[in-house]
């Protein structure tokens, strides 16, 4: 077993380090998309005016309705109809990039409901306007109690990035699979993807625990320590 | 001296409910005038409608003969020139006390950062937070502390006006005169203010004018003196009894 791995890593590490390169390009703009569409949504939903909040609100309820593959094939094989065509690595990250952004909006929903009342009053009555509060008051103080629940998103979407391997994007599994295919050891590759998926969860988990410990103020983040 | 804030027939409700009923007064400069009366009876609204945070139903409010309840109105740039001290200090709690003063500076008056450093700097020392505790996070600063950096935040905007809204009524008893010392100094000073607060030991000293208000209304009104030692109004005098019990029991015996 272990003697095949070996073989697998030595005959095919060019294929595996470009698995590695898409999965890594996938779930990193994936997470961008998801974090930026994120915030904006579920400012949109707390501020902003009740029409446009409703809509958000339909959004989340959407994406979260139906399963990632479902969106990601619509964007890939339906948006053609539209005139719309994506590449396969384009179409994934859109499709985890929008899906990210609707979970995220709730995170950072919740983290601004977190944030005391007391605060927006306080941002108000020195004179700041209501984008001004939002941006020097409510953000810097959101990013904080959601970063747990992002760093959970981003190693989900890490996982999730493997769905790309449906629209025949080179990522990981879909090496994974090739190899199989061609030296018929599926159980070694599928094993040493799968210590190349926990190796990046880890690495991603601890430079969010970083960034944590970095941004945490007293009395503010909500993140339980870690030991 | 100039009259600096009117009130005029100020009307709000919520629902059935009415909170402000025909409030009526006004504070020349340098006046510090004192709103004592039971809770729920609509002080806090009164403030927050000063401060534009609450919108009444009816009545006017100016402030240096400007209606600020006039349609349209810049709402930042009127609480820009209106300091509130809230009951529960309200510090933004990402920022350090010295960050907390500056923001308005720089974010509101647009001033650069080291002319707001210096007068935020100027405005905690004024209030007695020395440097040792400028670079505090809220969490780490006591409630007397908390309180103070927040007058500090309201007096570096150079207001016209400050709003105490039961600024010492969060706080541990032994930590209250250190807040209301500050306060004293700064009506002592000239700063108009209007204060709502269970403190009559406060108002006594420092008061051009004591309103007692219950259910919405201003019930009575005049000098520390005669509302406060001599209130002519039954319920006025049933809700200060209740008040100097209360003083009784926790500085005589």
């Amino acid at each position: 077993m272990i003697g095949d791995i070996t073989y697998i890593i030595e005959e095919y590490w060019p294929l595996l380090l470009e698995g590695l390169k898409n999965t890594l390009i996938i779930t990193a703009v994936s997470y961008a998309i998801g974090v930026a569409l994120g915030l904006a949504l579920a400012l949109i939903r707390v501020y902003g005016p009740r029409p446009a909040a409703a809509a958000v609100t339909a959004y989340v309820e959407a994406i979260r309705g139906t399963p990632m593959l479902v969106q990601l094939f619509i964007i890939y094989y339906s948006l053609p109809a539209f005139g719309i065509v994506l590449d396969p690595l384009t179409a994934a990250i859109a499709a985890i990039g929008l899906n990210s952004g609707a979970y995220q909006a709730e995170y950072f929903r919740g983290a601004i409901s977190a944030i005391p009342r007391g605060q927006w009053e306080a941002a108000l009555s020195i004179g700041l306007r209501k984008w001004q509060a939002v941006r020097h008051v409510i953000i810097p103080q959101t990013w904080r109690v959601a970063l747990p629940a992002m760093t959970n998103e981003l190693i989900y979407l890490l996982k999730y990035s493997s769905i790309a391997y449906f629209v025949t994007v080179p990522e990981l599994v879909f090496m994974g699979k090739y190899i199989g295919s061609k030296t018929y050891m599926y159980i070694q590759v599928y094993t040493i993807i799968a210590m190349i998926y926990v190796a990046l969860a880890l690495i991603a988990s601890e430079g969010m625990a970083r960034l944590e410990k970095k941004l945490s103020i007293p009395g503010i983040s909500v993140t339980t320590p870690r030991q | 001296m100039g009259e600096v804030l009117r009130v005029e027939n100020l009307w709000k409700s919520y629902g059935r409910h009415e909170v402000l009923r025909g409030i009526t007064f006004s504070i020349n400069e340098g006046e510090t005038k004192v709103i004592i009366g039971p809770s729920g009876t609509g002080k806090s609204t009164l403030l927050r409608c000063i401060n534009l945070l609450v919108r009444p139903d009816k009545g006017k409010i100016f402030l240096d003969g400007e209606e600020i309840t006039r349609p349209g109105v810049d709402e930042a740039s009127v609480r820009a020139r209106i300091g509130f001290v809230f009951q529960h200090f309200n510090l933004f709690l990402h920022l350090t006390a010295l960050e907390n003063v500056m923001l308005g500076l720089t974010k509101v008056r647009g001033l650069p950062r080291e002319e707001a450093e210096r007068i935020a700097k100027e405005a905690l020392l004024s209030v007695g937070i020395s440097e040792d505790l400028w670079r505090k996070y809220p969490a780490q600063l006591s409630g007397g502390q908390k309180q103070r950096v927040a007058i500090a935040r309201a007096i570096a905007m150079n207001p016209r006006l400050i709003l105490f809204d039961e600024p010492t009524s969060a706080l541990d008893p032994e930590l209250i005169g250190e807040v209301l010392k500050v306060m004293e100094k700064l009506a002592r000073e000239g700063m108009t203010m209007l204060v709502v607060t269970h403190e009559i030991g406060f108002a006594m000293k420092v008061a051009d004018e004591v309103m007692f208000m219950d259910e919405g209304r201003i019930v009575e009104r005049g000098p520390p003196e005669e509302v406060i030692l001599r209130p002519k109004h039954e319920r006025t005098r049933r809700f200060l009894s209740r008040i100097w019990e209360l003083y009784d029991l926790g500085v005589q015996r």
